[in-house]
């Protein structure tokens, strides 16, 4: 019984395949199994990582590109970089929201890795008052590297006012580690 | 002075290393055996000179010689000195050197007497070994040195040098820069030699690996030479993750201990790939095949590990793990691109030598499920790899660059996780080659049933109603019911024997076959770490809320009372510390203390959870706010973490069955 099911269970993948007995040649139905259930389980795992990329994969984009087309972006998930204004971090003890305002930094500087360059495209981006701007609340702690001129990499949508409502907020900061040499002498 | 001479050792093992590997090749290519025992020298020669390099090192950092920018970078006088001693790696170029010294020692095993042996595999082992020791002690010698010194010039230039410029004078700055705050945990301490000592550990077999595709060697020596140093490349790999995990949860204070940041997925990735090779290894010994996947699976495992070395220090990506400002980007790159292309050339042009040996059959069997498990880890592995390149290759393709975060990596390795989690608990019940019914007719009578108690009581008693998160408790239930078994059934067999004694008799499966049943023990940890995962991501409670002195929050049947705030100021920091009493329906249970500090020398503040840890759940509360106008108020994050205590147990098991694995067979005294 078992073994006509299977037997006919390879007749269908022979046909399903186009595999006639001459191109066939020199693989077992033993080998077929492995390569039927190893492919079947391999289907259900893309199948997996498509579904899960539909669901959370989240779009980069900068300040200006979100503003652009904020009415489209509502609902999806963003992930979107900029550089914190020191003076509009406000930690809401009522409703327990940290506020702050980040401003755009352009895409091709976001990558800047070169020793103090960093620093140098955040405070221009933060000194700039024409720079496109986005106001930002997070439910959580406000952390410790949240500061005037750090890089904040925000994840989370946008809502209906425009305000982006973030779920993760990433800080990078060009700390004083970067600086090569010290400044003061014996 | 003295640091020119740690320079200068560095820069004579750099030419030993070069001199070893020409006079190698010049061995190998004239069949002569006095220049290949002439390279060997070099090699052991080069263990105690780069030893000397990292002396100097330490000796430096200890006696606060600011005048080196390397200590001035990451040391500071107030510093403890085991803090100092472990600045050590706190930083790229000290990392760079302990790595470097690593790789001599792991180099000097090549030259071990059991591998001189294989009088074939052991001159090619060595050129390989060479190769990795001119590359990282270049590194050391010419891109980043620790040795390199302050000047001034007297028009009031400065420039850093290892040895005195014209016209220059030494610059002496006070004090230093002292070590990132974050980085002073003992979890942050241990974890990154941990992981260096796991990815340099894999030298070792992938040396080995290519002196067998070079010499097309069939017999699978190299798996058996390499066995004891995969497992413990394995096991600090193992720890360097739990260590990273360990301080996330300590020191970082999101309540969680893992990111799916690339730099954490980077070091798990040759995890995975090692923990299929130990796996597949088995099945070569026993089937006498899978010579090509394992030789694919070494060379995969070291590619990764040289990948997350480049991704950690060439700068690529951005994270709490990568250095600032490096420059080695490019030779990293280089070099991993040499490893991988000449790996995967010598694989495919040696593929039809290694050819498979025995057909395995299809079934319920160790053989089948072994591989399956295989399939699996791989799985995830190559989840981990797409997760890491999504970025860059959407932004190719479309133009908008998508990244993918923790939920899309759970999501999907979640399910993966818990295959892997069934397998731990099927296998046992599964034998080499045919599995007898009775076998797994008493897993599905006693065992199986026995395991669905596991959920059922917890969701009766544990108000847990999780669907997910009861599964993964079931599955681990199931593990850990099997592995048990198997156990006893082992310990009742050596009781019916005649000459044994009860106390002795309950070691004697991990004695009489110390592979399997460390293993298993192995296998053990594992289960009992997914224990505290699924704690955390599937039942953890949590609550953020502002309260007045005496106030309280509650989660469940727990009540959080905030008693007050402290501050108090030591040598370098100021301390903010709230005290939250915890009450557990009406009964004591103590107190968190959740506190942050203050760096003001460094312009760097800590958040410092408060952590209450029992078996059953762990109380975790983070200061969110306080302002010292409203010193009455303050807002907590609170946390009930269940489980999270077996993580860290798991993590012991998991290291105490692999030295069981690992240690020769008692009472004999043979290897």
């Amino acid at each position: 019984m078992i073994q006509s099911t299977e037997q006919a269970f390879i007749g269908t993948c022979n046909k399903v395949f186009d595999m006639t007995d001459e191109n066939k040649k020199g693989m077992s139905s033993n080998q077929l199994k492995f390569i039927i259930s190893g492919g079947l389980f391999l289907v259900a795992v893309v199948i997996l990582i498509i579904s899960a990329t539909r669901g959370t994969a989240e779009f980069f984009m900068t300040v200006e590109e979100l503003q652009q087309s904020e009415n489209e972006l509502q609902g999806q998930n963003l992930r979107v970089s900029g550089a914190v204004l020191g003076e509009s971090i406000y930690f809401d003890t009522d409703t327990g929201l940290l506020h702050f305002t980040i401003a755009h930094i352009p895409a091709d500087e976001e990558l800047a890795t070169e020793e103090g360059e960093l620093s140098k495209v955040l405070q221009q981006a933060v000194n700039d008052p024409d720079n496109s701007r986005l106001e930002v609340i997070y439910e959580g702690a406000k952390p410790d590297m949240l500061r005037d001129e750090s890089q904040a990499i925000l994840t989370g949508q946008l809502n209906s006012e425009g305000v982006f409502v973030a779920k993760e907020l990433l800080l990078k900061c060009p700390s004083k580690y970067e600086e090569a040499l010290p400044g003061q002498a014996e | 002075m003295i640091s020119s001479f740690g320079y200068m050792t560095l820069a004579l093992a750099f030419l030993l290393s070069l001199y070893g590997l020409v006079i190698l090749i010049f061995g190998l290519i004239q069949k002569s055996q006095a220049f290949i025992e002439s390279a060997r020298r070099a090699l052991v020669l080069i263990f105690p000179l780069s030893t000397a390099g990292i002396l100097v090192l330490v000796f430096l950092l200890l006696t606060d010689r600011f005048d080196v920018a390397y200590v001035y970078s990451v040391s500071s006088k107030e510093m403890p000195a085991y803090l100092k001693l472990t600045a050590l790696w706190g930083g790229q170029e000290g990392s760079l050197l302990f790595w470097s010294w690593l790789l001599s020692g792991f180099s000097l095993v090549f030259s071990s007497r059991k591998i001189r042996k294989e009088s074939d595999l052991f001159p090619w082992a060595m050129l390989i070994a060479f190769l990795f020791l001119i590359f990282f002690l270049g590194l050391n010698v010419f891109l980043a040195t620790p040795f390199e010194r302050f000047w001034h010039f007297t028009d009031g230039g400065r420039v850093l040098s290892v040895f005195q410029p014209l016209n220059a004078w030494p610059l002496t700055p006070k004090d230093g820069q002292g070590l990132n705050p974050l980085l002073r945990h003992p979890g942050m301490i241990w974890h990154p030699p941990a992981l260096y000592l796991g990815f340099v550990g894999f030298l070792i077999p992938f040396g080995l690996a290519a002196a067998t595709l070079i010499t097309k060697r069939r017999d699978g020596r190299w798996i058996e030479l390499s066995r004891t140093w995969i497992l413990i490349a394995w096991v600090f790999l193992s720890l360097g993750l739990v260590l990273g995990m360990r301080w996330a949860y300590d020191v970082l204070g999101w309540g969680g201990y893992w990111g799916w940041d690339p730099v954490e997925i980077a070091a798990l990735m040759p995890w995975l790939s090692a923990t299929a090779l130990i796996h597949t290894a088995l099945l070569q010994k026993k089937a006498n095949g899978f010579q090509r996947w394992n030789l694919s699976l070494i060379i995969l495992t070291f590619g990764l590990v040289i990948f997350g070395t480049f991704i950690t220090r060439s700068g690529v990506l951005s994270s709490v793990h990568t250095f600032a400002g490096s420059n080695i980007g490019p030779a990293m790159f280089v070099i991993m691109g040499i490893t991988s292309i000449s790996g995967l050339g010598l694989l495919i042009y040696r593929w039809r030598d290694f050819g498979p040996a025995q057909e395995i059959e299809f079934g319920f069997s160790r053989e089948v499920l072994t591989l399956f498990s295989n399939l699996v880890l791989l799985s995830i592995l190559m989840v981990c790899f797409l997760g890491v390149v999504y970025p860059i290759f959407s932004d190719l393709l479309t133009g908008t660059q998508v990244t993918v975060g923790p939920a899309w990596y759970e999501s999907i390795t979640g399910p993966l996780f818990l295959l892997l989690l069934s397998l731990m608990g099927l296998c046992p019940l599964a034998a080499w080659g045919l599995t007898r019914v009775s076998k797994i007719r008493q897993g599905l009578t006693i065992l199986l049933p026995m395991s669905l108690l596991v959920p059922l009581l917890i969701w009766l008693l544990g108000d847990v109603n999780d669907f997910y998160a009861l599964t993964a408790l079931w599955l681990a239930g199931l593990a850990v019911i099997v592995i048990s078994w198997e156990y006893i059934t082992a310990v009742r067999k050596a009781l019916s024997r005649p000459d044994v004694k009860l106390p002795g008799v309950l070691w004697s499966p991990l004695q009489r076959n110390h592979r399997r049943y460390g293993g298993l023990l192995v296998h053990l940890g594992i289960v009992l770490m997914s224990l505290g995962i699924i704690g955390l991501e599937g039942l953890q409670q949590e609550t953020q809320l502002r309260l007045e002195q005496g106030e309280s929050a509650s989660i469940g049947a727990y009540q959080y009372t905030f008693e007050g705030i402290e501050r108090f100021t030591e040598a370098e920091t100021t301390t903010t510390q709230a005290v939250l009493t915890i009450l557990d329906q009406g009964q004591s249970e103590g107190a968190l203390y959740p506190s942050r500090e203050v760096y003001p020398n460094l312009g760097m503040a800590v958040t410092i959870p408060g952590v209450k840890s029992k078996l059953s759940l762990d109380h975790y509360a983070i200061l969110v706010d306080w302002q010292p106008e409203l010193p009455d108020e303050a807002t907590f994050r609170i946390f009930v973490n269940p489980l999270v205590n077996w993580l860290w147990i798991g993590s012991g098991v998991l290291t105490l069955g692999t030295v069981v694995a690992v240690l020769p067979k008692s009472g004999k005294g043979k290897l």
